[in-house]
Order: structure tokens, then sequence, then C-alpha cells
């Protein structure tokens, strides 16, 4: 509806200006006329406006500039609306690549933090990059292997936050991204860097706007479309990477600033180019003097790459609802997997099998107090069963809810990249469970559980409502996930960086942790995946003739919203049981329907069986590894399950990719 | 008569030389020792003259805690957010010592042993009076009445010495500080250990604004320019990075803070924030110390 109202981009440019410079006066109120003074005695609030709101205020301008920027030339050579140097995890790796500097080599820190986050993000772009530009670069693809880059980043410094919590709590404050400063090295700093990349992007102006051809229209009239859009794309990154190096994550605004350039009615890349950093530096200009505003009225510190996501959310959820769904080919049946040959009888037998030996071992192989490897003595059985079993019952069952729930989003998707984690439940979940934290004094388990059911169902029925409007149009449903996550994580990010100790609790919740799960629960895991296994049978039929298409299966008389909506249903309910029990992070959902295919299992429902017996046994080892490797400190499962289950996924991915990567990168 | 008594010699032998515990320590094998799962409530165990069986973290208390030292036989349960339930149970112990903190893991705790839940950080109240009532009633709990009485006596002439000695200076307000960043810092107050610790040496609190639940505030280095005049700001160790106050020292608004133009900046060795009163006597020494020294 007000979309209307800004009937060109310059009008929006006038606004966000006008209400920011208004903010900033009104903040900075009647000291501006200190400036005038002479400058001979020692005024406190002189030294603020100089040191610290002036080059605070430049900097919003520079950084939100830069990161539209980014945005842009990201969006417009991957020809996706939903593109930005946070979305292609490259913010992940660059926070990776500072924990792990603090923890090893905290000397470098010194004279290299740029340095270092620049190659952090770097390597996690040419990491998304690989994996996310097979099979011509579709847009979700890159956005989804750019968050599971981000995923495994993330994990990985959880991992270490979790066990130096205390050394690295600074970090919290750069991840969520504070523009407080000190001095004017910052923007003096980013000033020349950000030219330079503004000059690259202006001499790229003409070869990216042929990309709008289309790959082979570009090619037609003599563009080397790879040159273009590898460069366009490392000028985004450089550029995300200078900022985020400078004063932390700041989300949204990268997504932002040129959605609404184009909702304005800037058609043309060239003009996109020049309105989107202009509406980027207005944008974070209101963000952060709103938050100066805020923070000054409740003495609370309040980072302003959060507040960017909680105002940056809605635009792209409203986003979603104008972007276009793409007509899919049917997902690639008999592509991807490199062995063809007849799947053996045995082999689920040989699965069940593994399994049983799997868990037999997983629970009576371990480590006694002193440390030394042991098979638990008979002696011990009934004093330590009861804390073992439950977490080895727990972790297989869930993670076998996950495979099939995967398989199930994978194969209506039609894209190989989709995981249950992306559908929101999991951050729906992750949210009741900090409502507990919040509103309960001393939540207990069960109290956690509750509302974690309660955020879960909240999710699913708002993902289903989405779905509604959308034909239950996968696609849709999944980003709506990714921005409900992103969301969660600006929350959390506040709170960690406020200093709460509740968000610790929150962290190792979301790290997927089995220590929790008590008898009860285990058993109720085991009954929901006995439940869920009888109920995913029968969808065998409609995973195996959605894909074909609308017609094919009208013409064997299935009805496409209801089997859509019906699998949906099926798939967020194995998910919400499994978040509950384990938490939400898990590669194993993602990971096991690809084993299985490349096991050679490509039948819907052999793929189901065999992706969840894959993602079982995946999280099985997970959980053996995580109670084992640092013993007497525990990891996560979730986060251990990430760590063994990327590589896995990459290297099939790869494998797969040789082909479809040549034809990309013609 | 005769083959039953060699047949159960040789069982008690049997049995003495596979659980030589049974043997070495037999009082406790029944009885079980106590965990802590908390420092605050370890170092007071420790105070009180009962070494836990086991607490949480112990890796990371010599750098956290520092003294009292932890004897090396006490067993490591883990981090507080996964304890290590095997290892807790295989202790067989008698009490386990939480906080409410904790209170998502009460219900598997208690199915190893009774727990106690210490609550001193979870009600916003004042962290050094909650700390004596705490100490009070785990010598109760404990059985260590008069040591408990004892500990806090000392405690108490322990503050009374410091506050004699801090009188005799004229003390300037301090502002206490772990750096965050170079742009960020954690300013404690407020309902925390260190502020009921000024309050008992008499030494005014430079941050007198809001903080949060536990008694401290992030913010931002600027807003350190609203400290009075004469504060001497005291930060806290570990430096993290290790160069910041290099760092620091490049930043122009640094320079202009009141107490930096005048040098009056101080580095403390770390005191546990979340700690109880053996830290607060720590904390009590170390900044009277401090404050001698700069008179």
């Amino acid at each position: 509806m007000s979309v209307r109202l800004f009937r060109s981009p310059a009008t929006v440019v006038f606004i966000l200006f006008l209400l920011g410079l208004s903010l900033s006066a009104w903040n900075i109120g009647r000291d501006a006329w200190l400036l005038f003074e002479p400058a001979g005695h020692y005024d406190p609030k002189r030294v603020l406006l100089v040191y610290s709101t002036f080059p605070r205020f430049m900097t919003a301008l520079l950084v939100g500039a830069a990161l539209a920027l980014s945005g842009v030339m990201l969006q417009q050579s991957l020809r996706n609306p939903l593109a930005s140097p946070t979305t292609l995890g490259t913010s992940a790796g660059a926070n990776l690549s500072l924990v792990l500097s603090l923890l090893f080599f905290p000397s470098s820190q010194g004279f290299g933090r740029d340095t270092i986050a620049i190659a952090g993000a770097a390597v996690s772009a040419c990491l998304v990059f690989a994996i996310g530009s097979r099979k011509g670069a579709s847009p979700l693809s890159f956005i989804l292997s750019g968050l599971m880059i981000g995923l495994w980043c993330s994990a990985l410094s959880a991992v270490f936050v979790l066990m130096n919590d205390r050394y690295l709590s600074g970090l919290f404050i750069w991840g969520a991204g504070s523009l407080a400063l000190q001095g004017w090295t910052v923007p003096f700093s980013l000033l020349p860097k950000i030219i330079a990349c503004v000059v690259v992007a202006g001499l790229m102006v003409r070869p990216m706007s042929l990309m709008e051809l289309g790959d082979a229209g570009a090619l037609s009239v003599g563009l080397s479309v790879r040159k273009v859009r590898v460069l366009a794309i490392a000028v985004a990154v450089i550029l995300s990477a200078f900022v985020t190096s400078a004063v932390g994550i700041i989300g949204f605004v990268g997504l932002v600033a040129p959605a609404i350039a184009r909702l304005a009615g800037a058609r043309r890349f060239a003009q996109q180019l020049v309105w989107s950093p202009l509406i980027g530096a207005g944008l974070l200009l209101v963000t952060d003097e709103t938050v100066k505003l805020l923070s000054a009225a409740f003495g609370a510190f309040l980072p302003t790459g959060s507040m960017t996501a909680l105002f940056g959310a809605p635009v792209v959820l409203m986003l979603l609802a104008r972007l276009r769904t793409e007509s899919r080919r049917p997902p690639n049946l008999g592509q991807g997997a490199t062995r063809s040959w007849h799947v053996p009888r045995f082999m689920p037998a040989l699965f069940l099998l593994t399994l049983a030996i799997g868990v037999v071992a997983a629970i009576l192989i371990g480590r006694a107090p002193t440390g030394q490897w042991e098979i638990l003595p008979f002696a011990e059985w009934q004093s330590i069963l009861p804390y073992r079993w439950p977490r080895v019952v727990a972790a297989l069952s869930a993670a076998m809810m996950l495979g099939a729930s995967g398989v199930i989003l994978q194969r209506l998707t039609g894209n190989e990249m989709a995981s249950p984690e992306l559908l929101g439940i999991s951050a729906g979940a992750t949210a009741g469970v900090a409502l507990a934290l919040f509103t309960v004094a001393s939540a207990g388990f069960a109290v956690q559980l509750v509302f974690a059911a309660f955020g879960a169902l909240a999710v699913l029925v708002m993902v289903l409502l989405l779905g509604l409007r959308s034909g239950f149009s996968p696609e849709r449903v999944l980003l709506a996930g990714v921005v409900l996550t992103a969301l969660l994580d600006a929350l959390i990010g506040f709170l960690a960086a406020g200093g709460d100790p509740r968000a610790m609790m929150l962290i190792g919740w979301m790290s997927g942790s089995t220590s929790r799960v008590d008898q009860a629960s285990a058993l109720f895991a085991l009954a929901c995946a006995i439940v869920f296994a009888a109920l995913v049978y029968p969808a065998g039929r409609w995973l195996t003739l959605l894909p074909l298409g609308r017609e094919v299966s009208h013409a064997v008389g299935i009805k496409v919203p209801v089997a859509r909506a019906s699998l949906l249903v099926l798939s967020a309910l194995m998910t919400a049981a499994a978040t509950l029990i384990v938490g939400p992070l898990s590669f194993v959902g993602l990971v096991g329907p690809h084993i299985a295919r490349e096991l050679g299992l490509r039948g819907a429902l052999s793929q189901m069986i065999g992706g969840a017996m894959a993602a079982g046994l995946l999280m099985l080892i997970a959980d053996w590894l995580g109670r084992m490797i640092a013993f007497p400190y525990q990891m996560p499962a979730g986060l251990m399950a990430v760590l063994l289950g990327a590589p896995v996924l990459v290297s099939i991915l790869m494998k797969n990719a040789e082909n479809g990567q040549r034809r990309w990168l013609r | 008569m005769p083959q039953d008594l060699r047949f159960s010699r040789r069982l008690l032998m049997t049995l003495a030389l596979t659980m030589p515990w049974s043997i070495s320590r037999p009082a406790q094998a029944d009885e079980g020792g106590i965990v802590s799962l908390d420092y605050g409530l370890a170092s007071t165990m420790l105070m009180l003259g009962v070494t836990p069986a086991a607490v949480v973290a112990r890796a990371d208390w010599q750098q956290w805690v520092v003294d009292p030292p932890m004897p090396e036989s006490v067993a490591d349960l883990g981090t507080a957010t996964e304890i290590n339930l095997e290892v807790l149970a295989r202790l067989k112990p008698s009490l386990i010592l939480s906080t409410p903190f904790l209170a998502a893991s009460r219900s598997q705790l208690e199915t190893i042993a009774p727990v106690r839940e210490v609550d001193i950080y979870g009600g916003g109240r004042e962290a050094l009076p909650a700390s004596i009532v705490a100490t009070r009633d785990l010598g109760k709990l404990l059985r260590r009445e008069s040591q408990a009485t004892a500990f806090l006596a000392h405690a108490e002439a322990n503050f009374a010495d410091c506050n004699r000695r801090i009188a005799e200076l004229s003390a300037p307000p301090v502002a206490l500080v772990t750096l965050m960043d170079e742009r960020h810092v954690r300013i404690y107050g407020g309902s925390g250990l260190y502020q009921g610790t000024l309050d008992r040496l008499g030494v005014k609190n430079a941050w007198q604004a809001e903080t949060n639940f536990w008694g401290f505030q992030t913010i931002t280095i600027e807003q350190l320019i609203s400290l009075p005049e004469n504060t001497h700001l005291m930060i806290f160790e570990p430096l993290t990075p290790p160069d910041i106050l290099q760092r620091l020292d490049d930043s122009p608004l640094w320079h202009e803070l009141p107490f930096a133009r005048a040098g009056r900046v101080s580095v403390l060795p770390g005191v546990l924030m979340f700690g109880m009163v053996r830290e607060a006597i720590r904390f009590a020494e170390l900044l009277t110390d401090r404050l001698e020294q700069l008179a």
C-alpha cells in the first residue's frame, strides 16, 4: 500500500535522509552550538560530538552505502533478488576466522583484523560459489548453499564459543554489529576502499547490464559472463568484508536497499547501482539514529546490526510475496548419483544391521571418569545406562525423522539443498525456549519443552497460511523459514552482545544437544519415529508422482494442493518432533537424502528409508563423538553432525557437479 | 562350614582386589562426596574446609577463579551447559549444589543425588548480602557451622580492615570495567558482587547508571565520559586480545576521557564476577592494595 507513495527512488532517498537528519538533529540537540565555541577549554560534550557522534554518522552512511552496493552487485550477477552478503555466508566465514585467530593467534589480531576477516569471508565465498554454481546457478541453490556454508561456519564458531564463552564474549558484540566509534579512523580508512570499489562497479555497468539478457543472451553479444560474474562477486564480497571487519556484521541492508530501489521504480541496472547505495545509506542512518534514541531511553545496549535485522526481515517477507515462482523441471531422477547399479536386495538388511551394531557400540563403548577407554562394565550398567541409552535412542530417532523429512522436502521442491532446518520450525521452537527463559523464573526442561512445542506450532501454522496463499509453493515456504531463522539469530545476537547469561543457554539449545534427554523423552522420540514411519509409507506414491508435474499428477487422480499440503505438514511435524528432542541444528536432514541417493536408492520410498537410516547413523556417530572427543567435556551432537555432515555433503555435491559446473563456466 | 568360610574369604579377597576403594575409603564409599555446579559455591565449600568431589569446568578454574586453588583430585564435570551426567553418576555423590541458572537440568540431577539450589544471582538481589546468607546456610547444610561463622567473621574483619585503610587515603570514585573490544566495555555496579564490596569498603562507584539483572551493563567507551572528573578506571584482566591497551591508545577519544587525560587508569587481576564471599574478599584486597599504591 505504502509502496505507491514512493513514486521514484529520489523521493525515497529524500524521505529517508530527511528522517535520518531530523533524528540526528534531535539526538544532537543543543550540543551542536558547542562546535562554534572557542576550542580552548575542555568540554566532554564537544569531545563526544567530534570523536563519536560525527564519525558514527559518517560511518552509518558509508557502511549503508557499501552494503547496498555489495547487495546490488550480488543480486545482479546472480540474477537473484535475495542475494546479499549475509545470506551468502561470507559474514559467518569472517566470524569463524576471527574466532580462530583470537583463540590460536591472539597477538595477530593487532595488526591484521581486517585481513583475517577478509580472508575468512573470501574462503567461504569461494566455497559457496563452488557449490551453488552448479546447474545454471539457480537463485535458490545459491542462497541455500550460502546458508549451508554459513551454518557450517557458525557451527564451528559455536563449538569454540561454547568451550570458551568467557574469553570470546567480545565477539558477540562484533557479531551483532555495533556502529559505536571513538575516532575518525574507521570512516577515513573505509572511504578510500569504498571509493575504489565504487569505481570498479561503475566500470562494470555495461557488461553487468547485459547480464539481464540471461547467460545465453549475454554470450551472444560477446560477453564473457563468467569473468564479469566472478569480478562482480569479488567486488561485492570485498566490499562487505571491508565493512564487516571494521564494524561487525550488519545484516539485511544489502538485501533490502536494492529491493526498495527496484520497488520505487529503478528498473535498469545502472539506476539501481546509483539509487541502492543512497537508499542503503539513508536506511542505516535512520536505523542507527533510532538505535541511539532507544538506547538513550532504555539505558540498554542495542547493537545496530540486530536492529537492521528486525527492520529488514518484514521487508523481505513482503518481497517473498512478490517473488515469481519459477517453474521447475522434475528433479534429477536419473542424474546425480554416479553409480547406477541395481540396488541389492540385502541393502535394507545391511543398513539395519549397521544401525543395530552402531546403537550397541554407542551405548557400550565409552570412557571412564579417568578418561580411559572402556567397554562399560556390567556392574555400572544400572547407574550409567539410564544417562546413556536415552541419548543414543533419541539422537537416532530424531535424526531418522529429519532424514525422512529431508527426502520429502528435496523431492517436493526439486531442490537438493532443501532441508528441514529451513522450514523455520526450528527457529520457532528456539524462540519458544527463549520466551520460556525470559518469562518463567528458573524454567525447567518440561517448561522449555512446552514453550518450544508452542513455538514450533505457531511457525507451522504460519507456514501453512503462507502456503495456502502460494498454493504450497515449497520455495516460498523455505525462504520464509530462512528469514525467520535470520530474525532469530539477530535476537540471540542482541542478547549475547549484552552479556546476558541466558544467551548461552539459548546457544546451547540451538547447538542441538542430547544431554537433557531423559528416558521418557527418548521413548517419546522413538514412538514418534515409529508412528511417522507408518505415515510416511503411503506418502511414497505422491512423492514419486508429484515431481512429474501437475498434469501427470492430475491424470492419475492426485489433488496437487492437498498432496503438497499433506507432505509439507508431515515433514513439518517430523521436524518439530525431532527439534523438540535434540534441538534445531543439524545437517542430517540435508545429508541423509544425498547419501541415500549416492548409494543408488532413487525411488521415493527407498530413498526415504535410506535417507532416514543414513541420517540416523550420522547422528549416532555425531552424538558419540560429541561425548567422547573432549571427555569429560561434551560437544553438542548437532554441532558435531554439522561438522561431520558438511564435508560429506560437499564432496558428494562437488563430485556430481563436475559436469554441471563446466557447462555453467563456459 | 569351613568350605563356606573359605569361599567367602576368597570372595572377600577378590572383592578387595577388584574394588580397592571399598577398603581404602570405606566411609566415603557410602557417603559420597558433594558436587558443586557453580564456581562461587565451590570456592565457598573450600573455605568451609570441604573439598568438592567434582566441579563444572574444572579445567578453567585456575584462569577465572585463581584463588582459592582447587585441589588436583577434584573431578571435572564439563561445561555447565552440558554437564557430564555419566561422570557425575559414577561419583555417586550425596549432594549436588546447583543454581537456578541450571534449572533445566534439575530433574536429571535429582535422579543422581538430592539437589540444593542456591539462589544468589537469580532474583536481582544484592549479591554480597545474599552470598553471606548462603554461606551460613551452606555451613548448616554441610555441618560446618563453626567454620562458616569463622569464615564470615574473617570476611567482616577483612572488609573492616580494608575500609580503615581506604578511609586514610580519601580514595577517588572508581569505575570497574572489562574491555570487550576496543569500542565496548562491561561496567559493573547495581546489585553485583563488586558493588556490594565497594559499599563495604566505603569506595564510591563512579558508575551510578542502570545495570542489568546481574549487576553489569555493556556500554560503548564514549559513555565513560559521563563519569565524574576524578574517577579512577580499573580494568579487569584478562585483556583480550592481549594488545587491546595499545589499540585504545590509538583512539583519540580515549585520550580525551577525563581519567585517561589524568592517567588514572589501572589494570587489576581478574576476580570471578559471579562469585561469593571469597571472591569479594579477594576483590577487596586487590582494590585496597592498588588504591594504596596509587595514593
